[in-house]
């Protein structure tokens, strides 16, 4: 795919956020260790016990079995209620910072620049929100608690070996290298390997995403095989990438069950040699052996996990990458001193050394209508988009009060001026909702009047208000969506406002009473129309013809009829027609 | 190993969601049993390590060096065996979860295309999407647990055989304890399915929240209303908080009662074989296996316990796709074959010709939708081919003979050539002139590689305007028999829509267009022009007669005009 991925964060970044995570909550995660160390602690017992039985069975010496095995017992059961307090202790602390997680992920995804999310397609950030944050979910859920545990379990449980038979814990030794350089073999692949993995899934969610949200397309156009094709093609990258770290696996594991077997047959032999030598008794040597045994759970939870951390840690990567796309705005704390909207020498490129604006000089009077027309490519959505200040330009100003726009923090911005365009995504929600996201204490009376000033108020009073739309309620007409984009825009009552074909979806002759109507409410707000139809350059107060990135000519409707320019031919051709 | 994915999933069966996950299982069942057969061979590999640490324990106390070695040997001979078949068994386990996921996301993207039109109507995206998001992996875990749990069943039943054979009491008291271990946590079962049911349900309507806010993310950054829409989902990501420590408040008694319950049977086994060791009737070594055994009993007994959660998480996702690949099409076709001919929509009175460039002027737009979608057989309705009902005809040739293009119809990912001739019939200077027709010339040249330029998702980077002349050239080039456009010029400027609708008659020489529009420049250029209005076609004839002698046409089209 040639598009544009947003950026992953390096492994530095992430290591240094799990730190922050991690001691952020210094008595929780104190608490839940001291947990997990007193349960590993109780689970040394069992061993040592038995340890003691073989020594008076095979030595003769007296002992009380009864008491032993009820002191086991009792240890068994002392360690399941620490541990039971100990899991659920990490799983509640595991549960708030994954809820952190999350939610400063969202935060940053609703601050990313907008020219980033068109580039990078909504796919790759749909699969950073739902598989890399899934993901990580089970790696702070589970990953880390086990990691915790197993580390915990195993240091306690080579403390009891050192402390019943040093000598003894020396045979382990022998597997130390094996596991250390086929883990560390292993572990410098795994992590791109995972990260192409992911990359792959994405695509291959964004394929399904594509087709079932064009379904009606798909069978309209027959497209039913390539849709097919394109999920076996995604599937089989996919399958590439699955192959690739199964191949690396396939490497390690083995390494790693040697690894834990090797030091279990050393201890047998070595502690067998010992004690016929006379250094060590049986009861060590039994404890030994079945410590040695029992550190496999640990250390193998320990490596399995540490599998899914690099999994937790490639998606953390790619929820952290969102932080790292670099703001579009600086705010310089300059001040805007009046409303008067102003472009200068303004030029904007979307691709190195293609300007699309060439130098384009305009002053808005606050209060003006002014409408922007000129045929389909000229940059007129440009030209709106970097007088709503959602882009600053390449070189030049565009100001307001004489500040520049991309100089204001985004709250006072949006306070200026506000962009509607002719999308028209519904939010799942109710209508209410919908309507009040810019001004959410907004009353109902409020809302009413704003539908009312983009004639919605008859369509949506009589589904109600609380009617849940969006994905999964109700359906709206794209024609509706744009009623209620407008009805946002005039709740959130910015004194400038960029409409850009605002109300394209909507029916023609229904579209000029929404505009009249809307411009009765709007009275005295400065309002910038990118329209396509004439009517709206009719009726404004000025009118800019855009043409290949340049302001050709600017002036009232009248004046530049009379110039005979290219608005006047335009208008001929368009109204010339009709009569 | 072989290659994925399969070229044809074939005919999921899908009446429930277990006969679902028996297909899949069935359909790669020959990796699914040498995966069994390395699992059981991979446990007994474990299994045996007790008996053969017992025989070490015994040469130990007889000071038997010679044994001691021999034993030692045993041991990491073992442990070679459960090195391979462990590294094997997980081979065949991530090629049958594939292989299960894989499978499903297929079927699942065939049905979206099967379903076609009816899929918005009866769905969500967001539901959709979710299988493959979450529902495959666990579909794909419940493959994989099978591997590993067939083995568990039987490490546990040759445990249980030798134990018998060595000692009959300490034999039963394994194979009785075992399965009174795995059954006492049974009750716990429900009420952590059902609040983990809980707490997935609320993480997908939290996914979902987060989905929304991504496509709206452009809406958003106009208006603002980002710290609305981060307070909500923070409101839902602490709900699925508190219900994930509900889930874990069970899942830790489940881990406590998992150490209690073996532990106890182990206290008990070695109580028992403590007293049997000292009436000499088993040797130390024969202790030390014991209590081996009963320690590593725990391991399979939790991939049971496992394997029924997955298996039940399979169940789940399984029962989602089921409801997915269960529904039908609402409209569907006969068996006719499909004739040339005119296409009348009886209800109001629209009558599409061929070789004519028709355009419908509707007072209210929903009419014209709402025709459009009759003629195009996307709704029932009265509509005859040829005098032939519609619904009567064989379905896919009736798509290709009859195409209505609107503009919600959906640009796809791809190489802009391909994506434009989604056909793939474009001969010669075919694209070309389709470009031309639709005057969209412009945006290939702007594109830096052209016509081989990559679309993003959804046309994204192209303008409204733009997305809506290289949907007319998609239209275009598929050429059908009759062409049902739908507004194609509503988001051009004046001075586009004029030449598109110069060219589009000659575009369509020969064949038979309708489009809905009530742009007076495209009205002007069309042969015939119907008027409807309250659903009925109220007058016909061209744009000049038309504006002369009907008031009502004049004013839906005039637009108001002063």
């Amino acid at each position: 795919m040639a598009r544009q991925i947003l950026p992953v964060a390096d492994r530095a970044q992430v290591r240094a956020y799990a730190r922050r995570l991690a001691l952020k909550y210094p008595k929780q995660l104190g608490g839940a260790l001291a947990l997990h160390a007193l349960g590993a602690i109780a689970g040394l017992a069992g061993p040592l016990l038995l340890g003691q039985l073989v020594e008076a069975v095979s030595t003769g010496a007296p002992i009380d079995v009864d008491t032993l095995v009820l002191a086991f017992a009792g240890f068994v059961i002392a360690q399941a209620v620490l541990i039971r307090f100990a899991v659920y202790a990490s799983s509640a602390l595991g549960e708030r910072v994954l809820a952190e997680l999350r939610e400063e992920f969202v935060d940053q995804v609703l601050a990313l620049p907008l020219s980033t999310v068109e580039k990078a397609g909504s796919g790759d950030l749909i699969t950073r929100t739902s598989r890399d944050v899934d993901a990580l979910s089970r790696t702070v859920r589970q990953a880390v608690p086990e990691t915790l545990i197993a580390v915990v379990t195993g240091v306690f449980m080579l403390g009891g070996l050192l402390i019943v038979a040093p000598l003894l814990a020396l045979p382990s030794l022998i597997a130390v290298p094996l596991l250390w350089i086929s883990t560390r073999w292993y572990l410098k692949r795994a992590r791109d390997g995972y990260l192409r993995e992911n990359a792959a899934y994405a695509d291959m969610t964004e394929g399904l995403a594509e087709t079932v949200e064009g379904a009606r397309t798909v069978e309209s156009l027959g497209l039913h095989d390539r849709r097919r094709a394109r999920t076996d093609t995604d599937i089989a990258r996919s399958f590439a990438a699955e192959r690739y770290t199964l191949g690396l696996r396939m490497v390690w594991f083995p390494a790693v069950e040697m690894g834990y077997v090797i030091p279990v047959a050393a201890t047998v032999l070595f502690g067998g040699l010992f004690y016929i030598e006379g250094w060590v008794t049986i009861a060590q040597v039994t404890a030994a052996i079945l410590y040695v045994q029992q550190l496999v759970d640990p250390l193998d939870r320990l490596l399995s996990w540490i599998d899914e951390l690099q999994v937790g840690g490639a998606s953390m990567a790619r929820l952290l990458g969102v932080a790292n796309v670099r703001d579009d705005r600086v705010s310089t704390g300059v001040q805007a001193d009046g409303e008067e909207l102003r472009a200068t020498d303004v030029r904007y490129a979307y691709r190195d050394g293609h300007d699309v604006l060439h130098g384009i000089d305009l002053d808005i009077r606050p209060g003006e209508r002014l409408a922007m027309v000129g045929p389909s490519g000229a940059g007129k959505s440009t030209l709106g988009r970097l007088l709503a200040g959602i882009h600053g330009p390449r070189t030049g100003t565009v100001t307001v009060g004489g500040a520049p726009l991309v100089d204001l923090p985004l709250d006072e911005l949006r306070g200026h001026v506000a962009l509607v365009t002719q999308e028209h995504h519904v939010f799942r929600g109710t209508l209410r909702d919908n309507v009040l996201i810019a001004r959410p204490d907004a009353t109902d009376p409020e809302v009413r009047r704003a539908l009312e000033a983009v004639d919605a108020w008859e369509w949506v009073s009589a589904m109600g208000l609380d009617t849940v739309v969006g994905s999964g309620g109700t359906a709206v007409t794209p024609a509706h969506a744009q009623q209620l984009a407008l009805a946002r825009l005039v709740l959130a009552d910015p004194h400038t406002l960029v409409l850009d074909e605002a109300t394209s979806l909507i029916d023609p002759r229904a579209a000029r009473n929404l505009e009249r109507s809307l411009a009765a409410v709007l009275d005295g707000r400065t309002v910038i129309a990118i329209a396509h139809r004439l009517y709206t350059a009719h009726d404004a107060d000025r009118v800019a013809v855009v043409e290949d990135g340049r302001i050709s000519e600017l002036g009232s409707h009248h004046d530049l009829v009379a110039a005979k320019g290219a608005y006047a031919a335009l208008w001929d051709s368009w109204h010339g027609k009709s009569r | 190993m072989r290659s994925l994915p399969v070229s044809d999933p074939g005919t999921p069966d899908a009446r429930s969601p277990i006969r679902f996950l028996w297909w899949t299982a069935r359909a790669q069942l020959v990796p699914l049993l040498i995966g069994i057969a390395l699992a059981i061979l991979w446990w007994l590999g474990q299994a045996l390590m007790p008996y053969a640490i017992g025989a070490a324990v015994n040469a130990l106390t007889a000071r038997d060096s010679g044994g001691l070695v021999r034993w030692a040997a045993v041991l990491l001979g073992l442990g070679g065996v459960q090195a391979v078949s462990g590294v094997l068994r997980h081979r065949y386990a991530v090629v049958t979860w594939l292989g299960a996921a894989y499978r499903t996301i297929q079927v699942t993207s065939r049905q979206a295309t099967r379903l076609g039109a009816t899929l918005p109507k009866r769905l969500s995206t967001g539901e959709v999407v979710s299988v493959g998001n979450s529902d495959i992996a666990s579909i794909g875990n419940a493959m994989d647990i099978l591997l590993r749990g067939s083995g568990a069943l039987v490490a546990i039943a040759v445990v249980t055989v030798i134990l018998l054979s060595s000692s009959l009491p300490l034999g039963l008291m394994v194979l009785i304890g075992v399965p009174v271990m795995a059954f006492a946590v049974g009750p716990l079962l429900r009420p952590l399915h059902h609040r983990q049911q809980r707490q997935r349900d609320l993480y997908g309507d939290l996914a979902t929240r987060s989905a929304d806010i991504v496509v709206g993310l452009r809406v958003l950054r106009g208006i603002g209303g980002e710290q609305v829409f981060a307070d909500k989902y923070r409101e839902e990501s602490q709900l699925t908080r508190k219900a994930g420590v509900r889930v874990s408040a069970m899942e830790s008694l489940l881990e406590g009662l998992q150490i209690l319950l073996p532990g106890l049977l182990v206290a008990a086994v070695t109580w028992l074989g403590a007293r049997f060791a000292l009436d000499r009737q088993i040797s130390s070594g024969d202790l030390v296996a014991f209590y081996g055994y009963a320690v590593f009993l725990i391991a399979p007994l939790r991939t049971l316990t496992e394997a029924a959660d997955k298996l039940t998480k399979g169940h789940v996702a399984a029962r989602r796709v089921c409801r997915i690949l269960n529904l039908d099409p609402e409209i569907t076709g006969g068996a006719l074959p499909v004739p040339d001919g005119t296409l009348a929509d009886r209800d109001s009175g629209v009558v599409v010709r061929p070789g004519l460039l028709i355009a419908l002027a509707a007072a209210d737009p929903e009419d014209a939708i709402a025709i459009a979608d009759r003629l195009g057989h996307y709704s029932a309705g009265n509509v005859t081919l040829d005098g032939v009902p519609v619904a009567d005809l064989g379905f896919a040739a009736l798509r290709e003979h009859i195409l209505v293009a609107d503009n919600a119809a959906k640009l796809f990912s791809g190489p802009l050539r391909d994506e434009l001739d989604v056909r793939g019939k474009a001969r010669g200077d075919d694209i070309a002139r389709a470009l031309h027709a639709a005057c969209a010339e412009d945006i290939i040249e702007a594109l830096p590689d052209g016509l081989d330029t990559q679309v993003a998702e959804a046309g994204r980077e192209f303008s409204g305007g733009q997305q809506q002349r290289l949907r007319l050239v998609r239209a275009l080039l598929t050429d059908p028999e009759i062409l049902i456009l739908v507004e194609p010029t509503s988001a051009v400027d004046a001075h586009t829509e004029a030449r598109i609708a110069e060219r589009l008659g000659k575009a369509r020489a020969g064949r038979a267009t309708l489009v809905c529009t009530t742009s007076p420049l495209v009205l002007d250029r069309a042969d015939l022009v119907l008027y409807v209005a309250d659903g009925r076609v109220q007058a016909e004839g061209t744009h000049r007669e038309l504006i002369k002698s009907d008031s009502g046409y004049r004013s839906t089209v005039t637009r108001g005009e002063d």
